[in-house]
């Protein structure tokens, strides 16, 4: 619901400020376990070769529904409560990109667009003409193209590349936000009981102003 | 047993007797709308941001170097944090919205008139100190948003003649916004609400000595007033019930639209975001600011835009009651002026450039212009209004002056 | 003023008594499950339940050493002993709480005890042979038993399991 908003205003603003950003390609954010599981593979496996996600830890992978032992494979020796750390040291990534890569553990909800701004951005990467690489939804960044999508034109393995886009985004989406699921459940009861209660009250009250126009009674 | 038990207290307190006089019995007019159950829902959303906050307290750490992690904390490991966290930034801009109508009402019945002035002096305090309160609670998340809106509004209060860089030390408590800020702006935040009860207390008892208005503008005849249990206990919990589907489907279902994108990003002091933009509440007035080139200029605008409320019990000289219900200028003025918030509240949005920089200096113009062009349209209405001949429910009010007798001249005495 | 069938006028009490009681009836229950959110989230956090149980790798812990791990705020000795210490033990039914030892391990080369001393609470030091409590004398045997001083028991057993020959979890039995 947010992301349609955002995306509409986003639209305009960008309209009236007369920017030239392109259009974000709409993803559909997979919330199913085998999604998010070949997600967190990407990401821990590739995406944490440089980002940091510091606000993950193993446990709470445990807790989405992703068996214990592929936990432990990802963990190697540290324990539970570690939380899922960057590979590259922070003078290397200075040396070598000129910034420390950012965390990822919010990244789906701190950028305009949110899950299509980041499943657009990977995908988005491309050759110029000069022969170096750049990003349509990002010009300025320094990140290698990390799912090899520049210049890839044919379209299953296009297919594929958006495929795995889909899942990472996914599972960053569920990184900045884990509780999103067990909310909207709750949330579906609370309203439906706030539905019922208001319809009572509504009777209730309805009944009690009743009286006041019925003539005096005993 | 209970009847027994609360017998021995009302001999030692005026319990019983209190909740009859001021609760239960109260007598109330029976034509309120449902526009009159927005102060109490005012009510309940401070009390649930207070019980909420101070269950966040348990677990929020007012460091710099804390801050950040404490609220993630909250959001992923403590049990239903995230729930409390929502329920309370979601709460933040409801209570702005339940504010914002009850002034509303207000404003277009013209209940502000005798005797209810204090009433409405008590509630501008009330609106300062909320603004206050959501202003430092903004900081503590310490994400991007929050240090920059930070940093610029204190930045503001330099203008002040002669000390103006000394005051924004003493403010901060540092040369920018940093530890010390946010530690006593935690300190305060905490402190300002209890501050805004005892205002709620003031305010009630003042509303308790002056009754509420009514959608007629007239004071009604005691019969036409009704105790106030069950009538309004019931339709306040009416009123409630809708409140709470409408912030229930915020906060499970669109928490995130009152959390900045950018307050997403732990707080930088080396890197300005894009747009800085205070919370959608405080939008009108930071058009204000930005619509007046020069910075001191801005901020007497600004500080002016919310001041001037006060005085409309004066501006307002109109004996006509009821406001818009009564008074089709004012009607029109009131819309206007509506109109001209929501669109200063979006100028307020969008970066103070070109187009919007004029339209942001009209809005502002037209904003100040209703305030001092009331005390003559007023006056102005009302004779016209008098002239025209007044509806049969304010003829009462406006009984005909007596002829004027006139005395045969004495005569003198030779 | 109309006359109102009795029948009327007491549905009509009957019918308004039922939905006054039925709101009120959902509107406590509504109060009462809004309170639990509350109340739980003081309940320790995931991050502390952590603290529940402790990991420890016993490959690096050498024949006749102890290493004291941190498990819930609480020291618990970990003590790898020899064949000789072992069959000391076997032998003894240790002091004052007597106890074998084959009831105080789950692989007898390997003693996981609670290292708080069980009469006012000091950890005991490791000694020559077993654990002597500084604060009062108490003197513990090499499976953790009470063998003379003021502690009334033996250090307690924590709940624990081996999920492999060399990584145990403390905590979880």
């Amino acid at each position: 619901m947010k992301r349609w908003l955002v995306f509409a205003l986003c639209q305009f603003a960008c309209s009236a400020w007369g920017d030239t950003e392109p259009a974000l390609n709409e993803v559909r954010v997979g919330v199913d376990l085998p999604t998010l599981e070949r997600g967190a593979e990407t990401v821990i496996t590739v995406c944490a070769g440089c980002h940091s996600l510091k606000y993950v830890r193993f446990r709470d992978l445990v807790r989405l529904g992703i068996a214990q032992d592929k936990v432990d494979a990802w963990r190697g020796g540290k324990p539970m409560g570690a939380a899922i750390t960057g590979q590259l040291p922070a003078d290397a990534a200075l040396a070598s990109f000129g910034k420390i890569p950012p965390d990822l553990s919010l990244m789906a909800r701190a950028r305009e667009g949110e899950a299509d701004y980041i499943y657009s951005y990977l995908l988005g990467f491309y050759i110029t003409p000069e022969g170096t690489l750049g990003n349509h939804y990002y010009p300025p960044t320094k990140m290698p193209d990390i799912l090899a999508v520049a210049g890839v034109t044919d379209p299953s393995q296009r297919a594929q590349l958006e495929q795995k886009a889909r899942a990472v985004t996914s599972f960053l989406v569920w990184a900045a936000d884990p509780h999103a699921r067990e909310r909207r459940a709750l949330g579906y009861y609370v309203i439906g009981y706030l539905l019922i209660f208001t319809t009572l009250l509504y009777f209730l009250k309805r009944r009690t102003w009743a009286k006041l126009d019925r003539p005096a009674s005993a | 047993m209970a009847s027994r038990v609360l017998d021995w207290i009302d001999r030692r307190f005026p319990l019983t007797r209190f909740i009859r006089h001021e609760l239960t019995e109260y007598p109330t007019p029976r034509n309120l709308s449902y526009w009159w159950n927005f102060g109490f829902l005012a009510g309940f959303v401070l009390v649930l941001q207070i019980v909420t906050g101070v269950f966040l307290a348990m677990f929020y750490k007012p460091d710099v170097n804390l801050a950040f992690d404490s609220v993630q904390h909250i959001m992923r490991d403590v049990n239903y944090g995230w729930l409390l966290r929502y329920i309370h930034s979601t709460g933040a801009s409801a209570f702005f919205v339940v504010i914002y109508v009850h002034m509303t009402r207000t404003l277009y019945y013209a209940s502000y008139h005798k005797p209810r002035e204090l009433m409405w002096w008590t509630g501008q305090v009330l609106l300062l100190l909320i603004m206050a309160t959501a202003f430092m609670g903004y900081l503590l998340p310490w994400g991007q948003m929050s240090y920059w809106g930070a940093q610029v509004i204190t930045n503001l209060f330099g203008v002040t003649p002669f000390i103006g860089d000394q005051v924004v030390l003493w403010l901060r408590g540092d040369f920018s916004v940093g530890d010390a800020t946010l530690t006593r702006f935690f300190a305060l935040h905490y402190l300002f609400p209890f501050l805004i009860l005892a205002m709620v207390g003031i305010h009630l008892i003042a509303l308790h000595t002056v009754k509420s208005s009514n959608p007629s503008g007239i004071s009604l005849a005691d019969k036409d007033n009704i105790p106030f249990h069950p009538y309004f206990t019931l339709k306040d919990l009416f009123g409630l019930g809708v409140y709470l589907i409408v912030f229930c489907a915020f906060v499970f279902f669109m928490p995130g639209v009152f959390i900045e994108t950018a307050n997403n990003i732990p707080a930088n002091p080396l890197v300005t975001p894009a747009h800085i933009e205070p919370e959608w509440y405080f939008r009108p007035f930071y058009a204000i600011l930005r619509a007046i080139p020069d910075v001191l200029g801005g901020v007497l605008a600004m500080a002016l835009s919310v001041m001037i409320f006060a005085v409309l019990p004066f501006a307002d000289r109109s004996n006509i009651p009821g406001g818009a219900r009564h008074r089709p200028v004012y009607r029109a003025m009131f819309f206007i002026f509506i109109a001209d918030v929501l669109v200063l509240g979006y100028v307020g949005s969008q970066a103070p450039t070109g187009f919007m920089m004029l339209l942001g200096q009209v809005a502002t113009f037209i904003y100040f212009a209703t305030f001092f062009l009331l005390p003559f349209i007023s006056k102005w209405e009302e004779r016209w209004l008098r002239a025209r001949g007044l509806p049969p429910e304010l003829i009462a009010l406006f009984p005909p002056r007596p002829p004027r007798v006139k005395f045969p001249r004495p005569e003198i005495a030779p | 003023m109309a006359a109102m069938p009795d029948s009327d006028a007491i549905d009509d009490a009957d019918r308004r008594d039922f939905l006054g009681k039925a709101t009120m009836a959902v509107g406590a229950a509504g109060v009462a499950a809004a309170c639990w959110p509350f109340i739980n989230s003081m309940n320790p956090s995931v991050d502390t339940l952590e603290k529940a149980t402790a990991e420890v790798d016993l490959s690096g812990i050498a024949p006749g050493q102890s290493q004291t791990v941190s498990w819930g705020g609480k020291p618990v000795f970990v003590f790898h002993r020899t064949p000789a210490q072992i069959a000391a033990m076997k032998i003894s039914g240790g002091g004052k709480d007597l106890q074998a030892d084959v009831d105080r391990v789950r692989q007898p080369q390997w003693l996981v005890v609670i290292g708080v001393c069980t009469h006012m609470g000091c950890i005991p030091l490791r000694a020559e042979r077993g654990w002597l409590c500084p604060c009062h004398g108490s003197v513990y045997d090499d499976s953790g038993r009470i063998l003379h001083g003021p502690a009334p028991r033996n250090l307690a057993v924590p709940p624990y399991r081996f999920v492999s020959d060399d990584k145990i979890i403390v905590g979880k039995a």
